[in-house]
């Protein structure tokens, strides 16, 4: 039997890995909504977690080590833009290098290396956290929770309802087009990816300075893959992918709980099911996706 | 006169580092085909000296991150020798770990020359090497023939596994680099469970011993052993395939009628459904060999001393990255892939040599990395730059929507 | 007098609006604009008129900023200007009405109106400034309503709202009418006129038709291998000096007209070169019921075609109608949901890759960059790719066999390249197309489609396009000519069908078609 506590145990910690997922999955919806792929989202992640606990050791500050990962994200953003969208390599090929040289680099540099742990604040919403079930998992959160609060809409209003995102959306659907109207099709993409780099990253330095306080070998885990199957299962849409980070999360959070709770099956379902999910939308609910008409192609004037 | 008005307005009046030649009819002279094959791409000395700078760059880059992290990059160099090539034992373990990613490699480059971007090669190889252990541990045959059934079973399973992907994309337009990215992870999960679970691959249980997540190891007569003897050195059977491979691929690419359609399926989709090839069948086909070389290396790794010939989560020991990451280096030519994979297979085992002097085997990882973006950027910007200095093309040709290949070859 | 002499004194006195001097850009060793001069002025609509690759494009794109000149001055209103970006082109009020990949099809109409623009967006705004400029014009259209669901000549509109409504004073037409019908064209130049007359702005109208330049322009500028060699009022020159001036010589308007954009002074007679007699009943082409659907909507219904054997028939009608889906049926890129390909007679299994092939179809496609070669194979590769049967055995191509067949053919067909392992990506168009030409006749087809066959050639190639269908037909083949230039389909065919929104709503000889009753079909009245 599964006790009330267990529950919240479990929502709690789902939560706790959905934050770097959501993060990452806004920055990520953002870029491909722009006909930006890019599958670097697992590199700017761990980047960007490995910055932030080294600058956190070296400055003392959780907080700054947060700024370290956004400004690392943004990197890793900036080189994949300027290769992939402006001197035009594959940018799958270019997204799996940087993925490969990240986890090279960090793994080399963590082990050369050591860091002492810090992590940001804790803050707990007075009142709201007393809800059972719910309050806890919910209202007791280190700080950066919060600002997702702001950034989900503020992805969702940039997309829809700015300027910017008339033009990104513009650019991920016919950047010929978008060309001849004067919009500056690949500067879109490479802004995409920057703002990408910066969720991302604020998503890899939240993972390591927000949930755990230290930097492992290849921390992030393939979880960047992760917010690529959430985009693709929430087809495109901000809601849903969201939704589809929060689904994941659960089934990470029940992965580590199963011991706790004295259940011995194998984990194996619940690790596959973000993938299996974005496959399976992709063969169902092809018919409602809302998957730009040029994702993942190159743009260059003159060469349609 | 007709002829220059032409000329006057073509998209890209003459492929520049291709000088036209002077009279018609003076074609097929064997040494141009021979030069031809020996320039590394389309594009000319320009590309190769980009290229050398590149690989430059990529080691001096390396150097820098080993010095300023208190290393000797002198040091780490001869650690990589010593692992990989000074003596006879350090080359077996370098031709052990070259074989599966040559196999990959070669697989590689066939569903790239059809224009499709495969990149789920290290679930092919988990899958393959699932398949593989699956009959070798349940066929009764004897020897010899168990390691043919193990290796043939290997492959089917990694090319289906690839083929599903294809599959997915005919019935519903799942992109490709999309659906067979996701089936690494799939694939990954797959094997675990077989590993973990005592009815399918878990190894059986001795007395009271703790059970491991890993099957039995294979009986001996379905193991990969030595060609040829040599005092010291041991080639293994694995190697012998995959160049065997490497060749029947060059060959079939470049003079046979499937060579020609594939080829044309790769450069222009339309061009080649238009002139009667079975488009999907072929690409589909194209994508389950590449599935099927990744599978086979599966086998090798599975069968071949490089590991504990037993199946374990992290059998493909990223042979399936690497292997891609070698056909990119090789820029898609069978040929090339085997110089190739043997430098990629040196990093590897000289890797394990680099502990010793203080510098963490990850390096390795760095300088892959590294050199792979040397080779895939100079031909790609030197490119750029050419087509920024001939200009764009005339308005005719901008009306047009180019026609879009799947999966976006390289 | 030179031409620069000429072209002051015949300048009127206003200042104008857009004046170049000296404009030159140059694409590695190709001169594109040469030193070009151009005055546009305030109420007038100026032609821009000349061959594919004069130029024309080249110099719009500098003025709209998509291109960087190399050389030149750019005079807007007599302060000399840079454009560096097509943002600036709009700034200084140069609009451009786009034919083609303009509009971002998943987005509504006012999205598209005000994209390219700055600042903040306002809905309410927007679709109010698109009801006022579309009223002010006539140019009714919804503003809500998302483009991928509109007409070919609804998007025109949502073309020129979205350059109107940004008060231009200087428009630029590209090719406007390729894939408009005729009132819709009427439409068009109708509001250019207004534009014109009563808001005083100035129009550049840009085309290789003759007809169109005398009919709606005030001055013409002809354009040749990137010069300006010719400038008049419209009035004071007429089409035989116009053509003059575009192809460089004498021409004489009975055969090279329609290369030309001009209906031919005399319809060729039946029986003529080309046409031959007509005297097997069995049609070589028969087409019966064919229907496709794309995306839900009916691009051919029902359509039924025959061409008999020593036949031209010109399959006529406006861009869109679904020629370019009849194309790809033959072509075998599509399946139609019904309906039936019979040749000489016997269907055809078009589930059969290269059935249509086999059977005796050859095809000249639409676009041969798309599907007709392949750019990055060789000649000879491009020439045997359909029939490697012939070179080669159970596996292996052979290399001599593909290059005997390459040389004979490109000795027949005229095919000037460097040699036989050239990719064709390096040939010109004219090479490009003949390789096409003698890779679909090598065959020995009974049935020769030929989709749009001149597109993007100059006059030269044109003209020896025409002499080879011509021979084709005269060989005995039924050749199907798909195309949507009046006069290449007058010159060339004794039977004309007209296809209008999927269907043939007429067929007539040559004789009897007249620009008027063929205008009836290509709206869909039958005549």
């Amino acid at each position: 039997m599964i006790a009330v506590d267990d529950i919240s145990t479990i929502l709690s910690s789902g939560i706790r890995l959905t934050i770097p997922l959501a993060f990452a999955a806004c920055g990520e919806y953002l870029a491909e909504r722009a006909g930006a792929m890019n599958i670097s989202v697992e590199a700017m992640m761990l980047g960007a977690a490995f910055g932030s606990v080294a600058t956190a050791s070296a400055t003392g500050s959780a907080t700054t080590g947060l700024v370290a990962g956004v400004l690392i994200g943004l990197l890793i953003g900036f080189v994949h833009g300027n290769l992939s969208h402006r001197l035009e390599i594959n940018t799958f090929v270019i997204g799996l290098v940087l993925n490969a040289l990240v986890l090279g680099l960090t793994s080399y540099l963590i082990t050369v290396s050591s860091f002492e742990s810090h992590q940001v604040s804790q803050v707990s919403i007075p009142w709201l956290r007393d809800i059972p079930l719910i309050g806890h998992p919910l209202f007791v959160e280190r700080w950066p929770v919060y600002l997702l609060i702001v950034l989900v809409p503020l992805t969702w209003w940039l997309v829809e309802r700015s300027r910017w995102g008339l033009e990104l959306r513009a650019v991920g659907e016919q950047p010929q087009a978008a060309d001849v109207t004067g919009i500056r099709v690949n500067l879109r993409r490479r802004q995409a990816l920057l703002w990408c780099g910066a969720l991302a990253g604020l998503g890899g330095a939240y993972l390591a300075v927000g949930e755990v306080g230290s930097f492992n070998q290849n921390m992030t885990a393939g979880r960047g893959y992760i917010v690529i199957a959430a985009v693709i299962f929430g087809a495109w849409r901000l809601r849903r992918t969201l939704i589809g980070c929060a689904l994941f999360g659960l089934a990470d959070a029940m992965r580590l709980a199963l011991p706790a709770l004295g259940l011995t099956m194998n984990s194996q379902l619940l690790v596959v099911a973000p993938y299996l999910l974005a496959l399976l939308a992709m063969l169902f609910f092809a018919n409602q996706n809302r998957e730009p008409r040029a994702l993942g192609q190159p743009f260059e004037r003159g060469s349609t | 006169m007709n002829e220059v008005r032409e000329d006057l307005r073509q998209d890209s009046p003459q492929r520049p580092g291709r000088k036209p030649h002077p009279a018609p009819g003076t074609d097929d002279t064997s040494g141009r085909r021979l030069l031809a094959f020996l320039t590394p791409s389309a594009g000319g000395w320009q590309t190769g000296l980009a290229t050398v700078v590149g690989v430059l760059v990529a080691l001096a880059l390396s150097s820098l991150l080993i010095a300023v992290t208190g290393g000797s990059p002198l040091a780490s160099v001869q650690a990589l020798f010593q692992g990989s090539m000074a003596n006879w034992t350090a080359w077996t373990s370098t031709l052990l770990y070259a074989a599966p990613l040559l196999l990959v490699a070669v697989g590689a480059c066939v569903s790239a020359r059809s224009g499709t971007f495969n990149i789920g090669q290290e679930g092919q190889v988990l899958i393959g090497a699932l398949f593989g252990a699956w009959v070798g541990l349940r066929l009764a045959v004897p020897g010899p023939l168990l390691l043919v059934i193990v290796l043939l079973a290997a492959s089917l399973a990694g090319g289906a596994w690839a083929a599903l992907s294809s599959l997915m994309y005919r019935i519903r337009g799942v992109n490709i680099v999309v659906s067979t990215l996701l089936m690494i992870f799939i694939a990954q999960q797959l094997v675990a469970f077989a590993v973990n679970t005592s009815w399918l691959l878990q190894e059986s249980r001795i007395g009271d011993a703790i059970v491991s997540p890993q099957s039995n190891p294979l009986p001996a007569g379905a193991l990969l052993g030595s060609v040829g003897e040599y005092p010291n050195l041991q080639v293994n059977g694995g190697l012998l395939l995959a160049l065997v491979g490497a060749v029947l691929v060059a060959v079939a690419l470049a003079r046979t009628r499937w060579g020609f359609r594939l080829t044309m399926l790769g450069l222009n989709p339309l061009a080649a459904k238009h002139a009667g090839v079975r488009v999907n069948a072929l690409g589909g086909m194209a994508l389950a060999i590449s599935g099927a070389f990744a599978g086979l290396a599966g086998a090798v790794l599975l069968t071949s001393p490089v590991g504990v010939n037993r199946l374990q989560s992290g059998i493909a020991m990223n042979i399936g990255w690497d292997g891609m990451l070698v056909a990119l280096v090789a820029r898609n030519r069978p040929l090339l892939t085997i110089p190739v994979a043997l430098l990629f297979g040196v990093l590897r085992s000289g890797g394990g040599f680099l502990a010793a002097t203080g510098v963490p085997p990850f390096l390795v990882d760095v300088v892959k990395a590294l050199l792979v973006l040397a080779f895939v950027a100079p031909p790609v910007i030197v490119a750029m730059i050419r087509r920024r200095r001939a200009g764009v093309r005339t308005a005719r040709a901008e009306h047009r929507p180019a026609p879009v290949a799947e999966g976006a070859a390289l | 007098m030179t031409e620069d002499e000429r072209a002051r004194e015949l300048t009127p006195p206003s200042a104008p609006a857009l004046r170049l001097r000296g404009i030159s850009k140059s694409y590695g060793p190709v001169v594109a604009c040469d030193a070009v001069d151009l005055a546009v002025h305030q109420g007038e609509i100026h032609g821009l008129l000349g061959e594919n690759g004069a130029g024309k494009s080249t110099l719009m794109k500098i003025l709209l900023g998509l291109v960087q000149r190399d050389a030149g001055t750019i005079l807007h209103h007599d302060g000399p200007v840079d454009i560096g970006s097509p943002q600036e082109a709009v700034a200084l009020g140069i609009g451009m009405v786009h034919q083609h990949f303009s509009l971002i099809n998943p987005l509504t109409v006012w999205e598209n109106v005000i994209l390219g623009d700055t600042g903040k967006i306002d809905k309410g705004a927007a679709c109010d400034q698109v009801r006022d400029v579309s009223q002010r014009y006539g140019l009714p259209i919804d503003p809500l309503a998302k483009v991928e669901r509109l007409s070919a000549g609804e998007r025109q509109r949502v073309e020129l709202i979205k350059c109107l409504r940004r008060d231009p004073s200087v428009l630029i037409l590209d090719e406007p009418t390729s894939v408009l019908t005729q009132a819709e064209s009427a439409e068009l130049f109708g509001v250019l006129r207004h534009v014109v007359r009563s808001e005083n702005r100035a129009v550049i109208l840009i085309s290789h038709k003759l007809a169109e330049i005398t009919a709606a322009t005030d001055r013409v500028t002809v354009l040749r291998k990137g010069k300006v060699v010719f400038q008049s009022a419209t009035a004071e020159t007429g089409p035989q000096e116009l053509a003059r001036q575009m192809v460089g010589r004498e021409v004489s308007l009975g055969s090279e007209a329609a290369a030309l954009g001009l209906l031919p002074v005399e319809p060729p007679r039946t029986g003529e070169s080309g046409t031959g007699k007509v005297e097997t009943s069995v049609a070589a082409l028969r087409l019966r019921g064919l229907t496709v659907t794309v995306d839900g909507v009916r691009v051919l219904s029902d359509l039924d075609l025959d061409v008999a054997p020593g036949e031209i028939v010109g399959l006529y009608g406006v861009e869109g109608n679904g020629q370019s889906n009849l194309g790809d049926v033959l072509s075998g890129l599509v399946l139609p949901d019904s309906g039936s390909v019979e040749i000489s007679g016997r269907p055809v299994d078009l589930n059969r890759p290269g059935a249509l092939h086999a059977a005796g179809l050859g095809i000249v496609p639409e676009d041969r960059h798309a599907s007709g070669v392949v750019l990055d194979m060789s000649v000879a590769e491009n020439l045997v790719m359909k029939s490697l049967n012939a070179v080669s055995g159970r596996a292996f191509v052979s290399r001599r066999k593909t290059h005997e067949v390459a040389r004979r053919l490109a000795a027949e067909f005229n095919i000037v390249t460097p040699s036989m392992d050239t990719p064709v990506r390096s040939l010109s168009g004219g090479n490009q197309q003949r390789v096409v030409l003698a890779r679909e006749l090598s065959a020995g087809p009974l049935v020769l489609v030929a989709a749009q066959p001149t597109h993007g050639l100059d006059v030269g190639a044109i003209e020896d396009m025409y002499r080879r269908l011509r021979d084709v037909a005269s060989g005995g083949v039924a050749v199907l000519l798909i195309s949507t230039e009046l006069e290449e389909v007058m010159a060339l065919s004794s039977r004309i069908a007209v296809i209008s929104s999927g269907r043939i709503t007429g067929v007539l000889s040559t004789g009897e078609a007249t620009a008027e009753r063929l205008g009836m079909l290509v709206g869909g009245v039958a005549a």
